[in-house]
């Protein structure tokens, strides 16, 4: 018998659960969404298989990506931990940055609630310096005496964060190792995030060590549910599949899962198009994910804040905004505002008629002409035309403005949004956007592409195969591979090949390959983060192992000044380190199922579209499955499917590509 | 007043313009030198119209906020526009010219569409130098201020030739480390640079008059703003003080009083009866207390107000010429930026607590808490470590202070322990919460912080400049005051400490350790009333 050969990839989000299976062998592919039943996880993948009308027999991998931390971060859904810190440093949560969230709210508390609450702090006398030689040494009645205490608490999991373990993590490792014999659930920060600065990385670690319980619950129900046969894996917010037994040590890697599944699968349609940078824009109900793919990879963060709460890790570099279908517009000062505030997914735009009487983006649109009011919603709701218009009527009037006008500025002005969170994410990296394409997925995102491309200036926008379960595709697509990062403090003047290929070394040792990807070997990249003494941020060097100073020194002065403009022949030092480590593995393509050739659609019907304020323009309405490699239309046109529906503003062109990918130019050029 | 653009577009250009002084930021920020832009982030950037009015800010740091609402105008006063061309970039960091002290330096540019001048953009940084008695230009015992540092008076840097390496050369010539300096004026170059494109586009876009237009509504529009957020006060005069703890010269408390007139949709601020100018270096300018006032209101209104010129309009605040809101141009300023404009939050609130005490906070860490620590380093480089130190926050009518939070006019961040000991010599033998010093109340005032530093090598300069030493966070509502701030120094080998004062110079040596033991909140209501909503520390 024959291996399985299905790959299948399931995103469980917090209205839709989405599916893609992909026949290896084939290429073959299919895809489904179901709802999601938050309190049933499992539930929500087998109703996801059962759309796919495939086996567990079938599948050989499946990859999951999953909301479940993300929420209960933000939902505060984390049980308290216990801290084991240095001595004289137990209140390092306490104390943070000493900083507030808030410049102007006095009635907002500064700061969150540690979830190391002072009863379960605790001292260890150890103290390592920053170079990682022992200060002093752990002695072991002390340990005992911590290790004594804590098992008494009854505390289910604990964190251990001492000074300076990223240089020299043998304290850690010691206090590890007499703790889990105690403790279920052990998180330690060299092992979370072997970078400076103690409170973001004791932070990092609570919050994993927070998230065990939870995601070990959850790993061992799905254990029981998946055959050995397919190869159950994870995908974490650096982009990449997770095996479950490196999960269950780290599920703060599953922060941003779901976000960073959607922009790994545009790396395929960046390869595809032979793209160099491009940007991502995932619009869903309430929120708006943007993201930069340089020269076909999309960028890393080090640092993400969750509902309060900073998460440092290497991760997607995904800037999220509150702008979505459901973001609510008003009035304020005379001004027509739109979001952070969000009808959601209930009460939902007024034309939903569940409750909703603000006016949302989705009524603009429904109003607007490109949503068709006949289509029925996934839930079997009708779009109601007569409350979008009595909702935005209501703005129209206080505003002064006639009612399209109204309906088109709600547009406008959510993609101004969308605009500055494009510079934001650009901006940052020295890059003008403007000459990125932009990928366009998630249920709105291919809504607002054209337009919001012409307002910022951008060229071509793609609406990838497969965009409305964009971050299914991205898990199914995935391979193993981890980010980690590490602090590594070295002046140019004073380089030591031999003490950074040692530190390279551990980090990759951290990393879990099964034996499988180990055989087929493992391909590393390398990036040195470098700054001049006394700079704030460093510069990302991308370098070949083992690093030579002088082409490290030449790369650095040349991204310098790619990015601010000059550099200087000043010497530099190291800060940090980041080695992705990825399983080679054969490439997975994934093929829609085919179509009906026709370089010329037909169109099915015709809407009356308002693209302007001069008034409505009669515009074609086709089906996505017309859409066969090489078919050709030109604006204005609506295309759309059972999930999404794309714009294509009056001149615009939209072609279909061989992989199923659909892209829109603009202007003079053809 | 027509309406010259319809409240879509106008929400675009605030946003585009918004996103600008954003970007400018940005800019600054990564490439900049400074250790108190990369822990701190102790800049701001703006762009105003024609006239010399903030139209938009970028990095939202309410010290900041009030002093560049001037910057430009004052700028305007003394170099006509007439004198101005594109490309130029001037600099200057007088504080009589919409400033505050030495170390913050602005970059104007100067923006021109179709010929004719119709913005400028404006980045203020803190420099970590600019020369003066000693490294880090912070002289506690400054008596003027030439010992304070380099005095740039408006000066033409860049031209649409290029940099004019002759001035260059002489503000390097008078600071510390020229050769970070010469990279934070290339960064606050490059950001103005990156204002102005984007100036450009947006003039493009949607027509310089549209734009101009655009600027001038949104002005009206923060006004009306303001009028609402005043009409929402209640009328009446209210009066209030509160003491700088000394100057550092003299052990004499320096009295910060208030009047306030709450109107009909305007106000009026007027801090004449403060003390007289101050010897020492705690005086500040009348542009440091508009940004105390805005920082009240920012806090007291309902909704967000734009921030910009239009927005002061409502507001009338009035000094006293030769009192310690505006000195005589030669008097030291150095400390009065973080540590006087704290104070006149301070008479403002208590000036405010019978009418709106419900809405305000007890007193908290209103003090930078600064140490400056100067030292050579093993291999010969000289550092500082410019540290400020957060307290514990007042209670409130509805909860307990915050532990160790900066409060106010400043959200500077501390510096890790870890990163001062792998940068500096200096080990920190630890940092925790100072329990029992938050004043006690119906809600506690938070608990401040203790952080003990040891140094690891001889010549080591050390400045305090810090408050709420002598004078401590007040309660509210009949809560006790906060625990006052206090620093020890005990010299090595010694059994006992010293305590050390808050504007001072010292020489310390190898072994010796520093204790700070920051305030802690004052509380609020008697104790006993009421324990619930206390939060967990």
């Amino acid at each position: 018998m024959s291996a399985p050969s299905w790959r299948v990839g399931v995103d469980i989000g917090g209205t839709f659960t989405d599916v893609v299976g992909i026949d290896a062998s084939t290429g073959v592919s299919r895809t489904a969404k179901v709802r999601t039943r938050l309190e049933d996880p499992l539930a929500s993948l087998r109703a996801a298989f059962a759309a796919l009308d495939l086996g567990w027999d079938d599948v050989g991998v499946l990859v999951h990506g999953t909301t479940v931390v993300t929420n209960a971060i933000v939902e505060e859904k984390l049980p308290p931990v216990a801290l084991v810190a240095t001595a004289g440093f137990a209140d390092v949560l306490s104390i943070g940055r000493q900083n507030r969230r808030s410049l102007y709210s006095l009635s907002l508390a500064p700061r969150l609630p540690p979830l190391a609450p002072e009863r379960l702090r605790f001292e260890l006398r150890e103290r390592m310096g920053p170079d990682g030689r022992v200060k002093t040494s752990i002695d072991s009645a002390d340990l005992d005496r911590v290790v004594e205490a804590i098992s008494k608490s009854g505390v289910s999991s604990v964190a251990v964060s001492l000074l300076h373990s990223y240089a020299n993590p043998g304290h850690e490792a010691l206090a590890g190792e007499r703790l889990a014999a105690v403790v279920p659930h052990v998180s330690l920060s060299h092992r979370v995030n072997p970078e400076e600065r103690e409170f973001e990385r004791t932070s990092a670690t609570v919050l994993n060590a927070a998230a065990m319980p939870l995601v070990g619950a959850h790993l061992d129900e799905l254990a029981h549910e998946v055959p050995p046969t397919a190869h159950f894996h994870l995908f974490h917010s650096a982009g990449g599949m997770a095996t479950p037994a490196m999960v269950r040590e780290r599920p703060l890697l599953l922060a941003l899962s779901g976000p960073a599944a959607g922009v790994s699968a545009a790396r395929q349609v960046a390869s595809d198009l032979q793209l160099d940078n491009a940007l991502t824009l995932d619009m869903g109900g309430t929120t708006t994910d943007v993201c930069l793919i340089r020269n076909g990879k999309p960028e890393t963060r080090r640092e993400a804040s969750l509902a309060d709460r900073p998460i440092r890790q290497p991760m997607v570099a995904v800037h999220s905004i509150g702008a979505g279908g459901g973001s609510i517009a008003y009035i304020e000062a005379g001004m027509l505002k739109v979001g952070p505030q969000s009808a959601g997914a209930s009460p939902g735009p007024a034309c939903y008629g569940s409750g909703g009487t603000a006016a949302t983006v989705t009524d603009a649109n429904l109003l607007l002409g490109y949503l068709d009011a006949s289509h029925a919603l996934a839930d079997g709701v009708r779009m109601d035309r007569g409350r979008a218009q009595a909702a935005i009527g209501d703005l129209a009037r206080e505003l002064d403005l006639r009612l399209m006008d109204a309906a088109l500025g709600i547009v406008r002005v959510a993609n101004a949004n969308m605009v500055r969170a494009i510079r934001n994410v650009t901006v940052d990296r020295g890059i003008d956007g403007r000459r990125c394409t932009l990928v366009a997925f998630g249920g709105a995102g291919p809504l607002h592409a054209a337009t919001l491309a012409r307002d910022f200036g951008i060229g071509r926008v793609v609406v990838p195969a497969f965009s409305s379960a964009y971050s299914a595709l991205g898990c199914a697509m995935a391979q193993l591979s981890y980010t980690q990062q590490r602090t590594v403090r070295m002046a140019s003047r004073d380089w030591s090949p031999e003490r950074l290929a040692r530190a390279r070394a551990e980090l990759l040792a951290g990393m879990a390959f099964d034996r499988a990807a180990q055989a087929d070997g493992v391909e590393v990249a390398d990036v040195a983060l470098v700054r001049y003494v006394g700079q704030s941020y460093s510069v990302e060097v991308p370098y070949r192992h083992p690093a030579q100073v002088e082409a490290l020194t030449r790369d650095f002065r040349e991204l310098h000044r790619q990015l601010y403009g000059f550099f200087t022949e000043e010497d530099w030092e190291l800060e940090a380190i980041r080695v992705t480590a990825s399983a080679v593995a054969p490439p997975i393509g994934a093929h829609p199922p085919p179509m009906a050739r026709s370089a010329r659609p037909s169109a099915r019907s015709t809407a009356e579209c308002w693209f302007s304020a001069a008034g409505p323009t009669p515009t074609p309405r086709y089906h996505r499955e017309q859409m066969a490699a090489g078919a050709r239309i030109t604006g204005p046109a609506i295309v759309e499917d059972e999930w999404s529906t794309i714009t294509l503003p009056p001149g615009a062109r939209l072609e279909a590509t061989v992989h199923g990918h659909l892209s829109m130019t603009f202007g003079s050029a053809p | 007043m027509t309406r010259a653009i319809d409240p879509v577009t106008l929400e675009v250009i605030r946003s585009a313009l918004t996103a600008a002084a954003e970007e400018m930021s940005l800019v600054v920020m990564r490439s900049a030198r400074s250790p108190l832009l990369r822990e701190a982030g102790d800049l701001s950037s703006a762009l105003t119209d024609a006239g010399g009015e903030m139209i938009a800010q970028g990095r939202d740091i309410p010290m900041h906020l009030g002093v560049m609402c001037f910057t430009v105008k004052e700028f305007l006063k003394r170099v006509p526009a007439a004198s101005l061309a594109p490309g130029d970039v001037w600099f200057l960091n007088l504080p009589e010219i919409g400033g505050n002290h030495l170390p913050d330096v602005k970059a104007i540019r100067p923006i021109f569409a179709g010929g004719h001048l119709f913005a400028f953009a404006v980045s203020l940084a803190h420099w970590a130098d600019i020369g003066g008695a000693v490294p880090g230009s912070y002289y506690a015992s400054a008596t003027d201020i030439w010992q304070e540092g380099l005095r740039i008076s408006p000066t033409r840097l860049f031209s649409a030739d290029g940099p004019d390496r002759e001035k260059l050369t002489l503000v390097l010539s008078n600071v510390r480390g020229a050769p970070e300096r010469e990279g934070d004026i290339h960064a606050q170059m490059a950001s103005t640079l990156a204002a102005e494109r984007r100036l450009h586009d947006l003039a493009e876009e949607h027509g310089i008059e549209t734009l101009r237009a655009a600027m001038a509504v949104l002005q009206d529009t923060s006004e009306s703003q303001m009028r609402a957020a005043i009409r929402a006060l209640p009328q009446g005069v209210f009066q209030g003080e509160d003491f700088l703890d000394d100057d550092g010269i003299t052990d004499r408390p320096i009295a910060i009083r208030v009047r306030i007139d709450i109107g009909d949709g305007e106000a009026s601020f007027d801090f004449s009866a403060s003390d007289d100018a101050a010897e020492g270096p705690v005086n500040t300018t009348p542009f440091i207390a508009v940004a105390s006032v805005l920082y009240t209101m920012k806090c007291l209104a309902p909704s967000e107000i734009q921030p910009n010129g239009g927005a002061l309009r409502p507001i009338k605040v009035s000094t006293r010429p030769g009192s310690i809101l505006q000195p005589p141009p030669t008097r030291p300023v150095v400390g009065g930026n973080h540590e006087t404009s704290q104070r006149v939050v301070d008479a403002i609130f208590r000036a405010l607590e019978p009418a709106l005490g419900d809405r305000l906070t007890a007193g908290g860490p209103t003090t930078s808490g600064l140490l400056l620590f100067g030292m050579p380093r093993a291999d010969g480089a000289w550092v500082t470590l410019y540290e400020t130190h957060g307290g514990g926050e007042g209670a409130r009518v509805d909860r307990d202070g915050s532990p160790v939070v900066r409060v106010h006019m400043s959200n500077v961040m501390n510096t890790p322990a870890e990163v001062i000991e792998a940068e500096y010599p200096i080990e920190i033998g630890r940092q925790a919460l100072r329990r029992g010093s938050g004043g006690a109340g119906a809600h506690r005032g938070g608990d401040g912080l203790v952080r003990e530093y040891r140094m690891l090598t001889d010549g080591v300069s050390l400045t305090s400049m810090f408050e709420r030493r002598v004078v401590p966070p007040y309660g509210f509502r009949g809560g006790s005051p906060g625990a006052p701030f206090r620093v020890t120094l005990v010299k090595d080998g010694a059994g006992t400490g010293i305590e050390v004062k808050g504007k001072t110079n010292l020489r310390l040596g190898k072994g010796d350790r520093v204790t700070v033991e920051s305030c802690g909140g004052g509380g609020f209501g008697m104790p006993g009333n009421s324990s619930e909503g206390t939060i967990e520390k």
